[in-house]
């Protein structure tokens, strides 16, 4: 090696090591994330304080909820907020040595596979819930329902048609020809088990897979529109490229409830039946220690809990707070329209390990 | 690798303790060897591990818990039907396309800024930087916003259903790529021009060369710069997830970087067939660097030294100053105005959504955010994560460019020359999962490493992002150094240090400026990496937008976005201020645009 080649190497790596020292000690020292996260969550309780709950959420509405925990239970909570297909990356890549304690995102299949892995520790909160909410609860338990949306609400510009379809069968004739999106299911977390329950619906279990492909196939050759999100279908319907979308619930209600009616736009929803459930779930790390477990019931209990739903209806009013509530005695919020009643649960376990292969399906087909 | 004794110190002499004095340089040697040592455990902890468990996954799921098989090739299997390899594919013609072309027009701006007595000059350099700070899914979503049915030339009454079929696929995805791949193709060739000066092409005239010839001997003696352009513009393409994302999702144009981020970003998370596409990035990548290194072997490009006079600056005609404005400003328009126009006017638009209807312009997004803690602490944080990076990247950059430009060290620059060009061919999120099953292992934990979800795991995360690109830029300026400046200062009686900060430093300062400048940037508004790695309740500023953007509220998360780019506007008018300020006039000189 030269000399001027050493003498860069030193320099370099000298500023280096002190600017990554610097900046290390700094952004640790200024974080009280940073010098914990890592480390196993009991040996802070070990000193006497409670260990913090690492909470994975998407909701809206989490930030609240969590700070309202904290001030009820004294149990501090570190919240990691993102969307749904970060956060079950995160778990994946995790999956030898957890971090989280608790996960909490809409939609039920992930929560099945996670507890095929054995990741989940069983609890049956105390709080009673309504029978939407007890169709909802897996057989063992494994993780808790503590709210609902459907999948999909019809969202359509009533300033562009008079017409709403009365069923699904009506989007495949010529009067919707070209006007109809759809969210993407490889990257829009709710639209899968809208498939799944279209092809539930369809087949049922036995013959659904083929009779939803079937039905996907006719409404492509009927011009079908396919965008990545909820919020993509919904700036294609503002922008006048559709006239119809089919998005998640609470997407729909906020949109309703939100943009701006004028000549040209007036959002309005309608349900088509079946509407497939979709639960906000929650599911405890089984590889917890014991304390951060115990502490992960009690925020259970809490989301339950009058408090609980009240923060959860209050964090994000045109979002994600527009959703049904499975508690007895707690209403949903006035920009909600009644619960539909044509409505069907779909059981996760079956429908789960599928959703790769129908997701294959519309990559290469659909969209 | 070889311990070079110092000059001065007569190697043959033996001293009369001849044991003492061996002991002595042995323990020396390995003193020495120690900033080498740091720098390869460096690079090994930040780059090598992560993308060697990220790739093991291919092949043995089991090992990281992400499958039941210890080994299989069925990720790889996957990789190549359907889809995947479709966006593979894409992603090679993609790549290569917008590779040449940014090396041209990189070249071409470079030329007529450092070379040409054009009106604006520093306009158009400093329109190189700004173009590196947008991030390219702002530039694709502001041409979406321009050319998506209803959108702003339709409400002017512009038919743009063919505009926008053509957009709307390879050709949009090659042009936003070409434009995001110019500053870094201009940076490579610029460095390089500056360093060229005027006596090759005189020598060519000389002996009896036409312009042609004198050209043709310029592009010879640019090669590294041009291959080294080439290559990384290639790499970032292929490892782009801006418009994989943005535009080329909308166009149902797979490429292989969102079928990568597709496997693990949703239900069932697929790391296997993840990883296998990160193997096909990275041999492409590698493609890359073969034909960068075939197309330079046994040559030497060493032209700036102690005789390196700045060349003249060629006259322009009226007609050829109008057409070259025209073509800067059209790169500018393009590449900048048209992304600008985007995120401003949806930043601006009340509940927007649409551009249709009576939606007002109004300030109550930039009011809103303001007001926002959504804001003012992720930026803060993200800004001193962005400083720390840029200047270890920028030292770090200059070591390893150095040692890539090393005549001395081939194997080991061989090796490190790919793994950058690897590195920057595999999108943040390979970085990303591959630091968390490298620093989340129960192995690691037991071995007293606790960095998983700490803030310094997220700075060598940034820092792993940041260095292949920046070493492949700093590499142009680098490699024409020659040793002889170094040496006379030496001879003339400086230390080691003294004489590499009187002649070395002051010919790289402004290139390292610009590294500096580059990644902070770049770290500012940098998102897989940021998503995954982020300490929990410590989001950084791209989490915090794109969760705004997520929650439908367009208004919010553009205002955001533009308040962070003036930000990082506003560090890189101060840094550069002060570099004009603080440095001796040589340093700026050498190069500099006048």
């Amino acid at each position: 090696m030269s000399k001027s080649l050493r003498l860069a190497l030193c320099v370099g790596t000298a500023v280096s090591v002190a600017a990554l020292v610097a900046g290390c000690s700094s952004s640790s020292g200024g974080s009280p994330a940073s010098s914990s996260a890592g480390a196993a969550p009991s040996s802070s309780a070990a000193a006497g304080s409670p260990a913090p709950l690492i909470v994975y959420s998407a909701q809206g509405y989490d930030a609240p909820v969590t700070k309202a925990f904290t001030q009820a239970t004294g149990i501090p909570v570190k919240l990691v907020d993102d969307s749904t297909g970060p956060l079950l990356t995160k778990v994946a890549a995790e999956k030898n040595n957890p971090q989280w304690g608790l996960l909490w995102v809409d939609g039920d299949t992930a929560f099945a596979a996670l507890d095929k892995q054995g990741q989940l520790l069983p609890y049956t909160p105390k709080a009673a819930l309504t029978s939407v909410g007890q169709a909802l609860v897996p057989t063992d338990h494994s993780y808790v329902p503590v709210s609902t949306t459907v999948m999909a609400a019809l969202i359509y510009n009533s300033a562009r048609t008079n017409s709403v379809p009365a069923s699904y069968q009506d989007l495949l004739s010529s009067q919707y020809s070209g006007k109809v999106g759809m969210n993407d299911p490889s990257q829009s977390g709710p639209t899968y088990p809208f498939i799944a329950g279209l092809m539930n619906q369809l087949g049922g279990q036995s013959g659904g897979v083929a009779a939803g492909e079937d039905y996907l196939k006719k409404l492509k050759a009927n011009g079908l529109h396919v965008f990545p999100t909820n919020g993509d279908t919904l700036h294609a319907l503002e922008t006048g490229q559709i006239t119809y979308g089919l998005i998640q619930s609470s997407a729909a209600a906020g949109e309703v409830a939100k943009a701006p009616k004028n000549a040209s736009f007036n959002a309005k929803a309608a349900y088509l039946p079946q509407s497939t459930l979709l639960p906000a779930v929650i599911g405890i790390d089984k590889a917890a220690p014991p304390p951060v477990r115990a502490e992960a019931k009690k925020f259970v209990e809490f989301v339950l809990s009058p408090a609980g739903q009240d923060a959860m209806l209050k964090g994000d009013p045109k979002g994600d707070s527009l959703f049904w509530p499975v508690v007895p005695g707690v209403n949903a919020l006035s920009d909600l329209p009644s619960f539909p009643s044509a409505y069907q649960k779909i059981d996760p376990y079956f429908w789960g390990p599928l959703e790769n292969q129908v997701n294959t399906f519309f990559d290469s087909t659909i969209k | 690798m070889t311990t070079v004794l110092p000059a001065a110190q007569p190697v043959s002499a033996q001293p009369p303790d001849g044991g003492a004095l061996n002991r002595a340089r042995l323990s020396l040697s390995r003193f020495r060897s120690g900033p080498w040592l740091l720098f390869w455990l460096l690079i090994v902890a930040i780059l090598v591990l992560p993308i060697a468990l990220f790739l093991l996954v291919a092949f043995s799921p089991r090992l990281l818990g992400q499958g039941a098989a210890w080994f299989t090739l069925q990720g790889f299997r996957d990789a190549f039907t359907g889809t995947l390899l479709r966006g593979t594919l894409n992603s090679l013609v993609v790549g290569v396309a917008s590779a040449v072309v940014a090396t041209a027009v990189g070249a071409g701006v470079a030329w007529c800024v450092l070379r040409t007595d054009v009106v604006g000059r520093r306009l158009w350099a400093g329109s190189m930087f700004a173009l590196l700070l947008a991030p390219s899914y702002l530039i694709a979503l502001g041409w979406e916003r321009l050319l998506e049915p209803a959108g702003v030339l339709e409400l002017l009454g512009i038919p743009a259903t063919g505009l926008r079929q053509a957009f709307y696929g390879p050709l949009g995805v090659v042009i936003v790529l070409s434009v995001k791949g110019v500053p870094f193709a201009f940076l490579a060739l610029s460095g390089a021009l500056r360093g060229l000066g005027e006596e090759f092409e005189a020598a060519a005239r000389v002996h009896g060369g036409g312009p042609s010839a004198a050209a043709r001997v310029v592009l010879a003696l640019l090669a590294p710069a041009c291959w080294s352009a080439f290559a990384i513009v290639f790499a970032e393409s292929v490892s782009d997830f801006g418009v994989a994302a943005t535009l080329a999702n909308d166009a149902h144009f797979p490429v292989a970087t969102f079928t990568l981020y597709n496997a693990i970003d949703n239900f069932p998370v697929q790391f296997p067939v993840a990883a296998a596409v990160g193997w096909i990035l990275m041999a492409l990548a590698g493609l890359a660097l073969l034909a960068q290194t075939r197309a330079l072997r046994g040559r030497s490009y060493r032209v700036l030294g102690g005789r390196s006079r700045p060349a003249r600056r060629l006259r322009l005609s009226r007609t050829a100053h109008l057409l070259t404005v025209g073509c800067l400003l059209g790169l500018v328009v393009v590449g900048l105005g048209i992304p600008s126009f985007g995120a401003v006017s949806a930043s601006l638009i009340d509940g927007l959504g649409s551009l249709v209807g009576s939606h007002r312009l109004t300030l109550t997004n930039y009011s809103r955010v303001l007001h926002s803690p959504a804001l003012r602490a992720p930026l803060q944080f993200s800004a001193e994560l962005a400083v720390v990076t840029a200047t270890v990247t920028a030292a770090l950059g200059l070591v390893a460019a150095r040692l890539l430009s090393s005549r001395g060290t081939r194997i080991t620059g061989r090796v490190l020359d790919l793994l950058l060009l690897t590195a920057v061919a595999l999108p943040g999120i390979v970085f990303a999962a591959g630091y968390i099953f490298t620093y989340n292992l129960p192995l690691t934990n037991r071995l007293g490493v606790h960095l998983y979800g700490t803030s310094t795991l997220l700075l060598l995360g940034y820092l792993a992002t940041a260095l292949p690109a920046t070493s492949r830029v700093l590499l142009g300026s680098v490699s024409q150094v020659q040793e002889s400046l170094r040496e006379a200062g030496r001879v003339h009686g400086s230390g080691a240090f003294a004489s590499w900060l009187r002649t070395v430093l002051p010919l790289l300062a402004r290139p390292l400026v610009a590294a500096w400048v580059l990644t902070f940037a770049g770290t500012l508004l940098e998102l897989p990496v940021s998503q995954l790695l982020y300490p929990p309740g410590r989001a950084p500023v791209s989490v915090g937008i794109t969760k705004a953007l997520a929650n439908y509220d367009y208004g919010g998360g553009t205002a955001m976005e533009v308040l962070a780019i003036l930000f990082a506007l506003l560090v890189v008018a101060i840094v550069w201020v002060l570099f004009r300020l603080l440095t001796p006039a040589g340093w700026r000189r050498i190069g500099g645009t006048r």
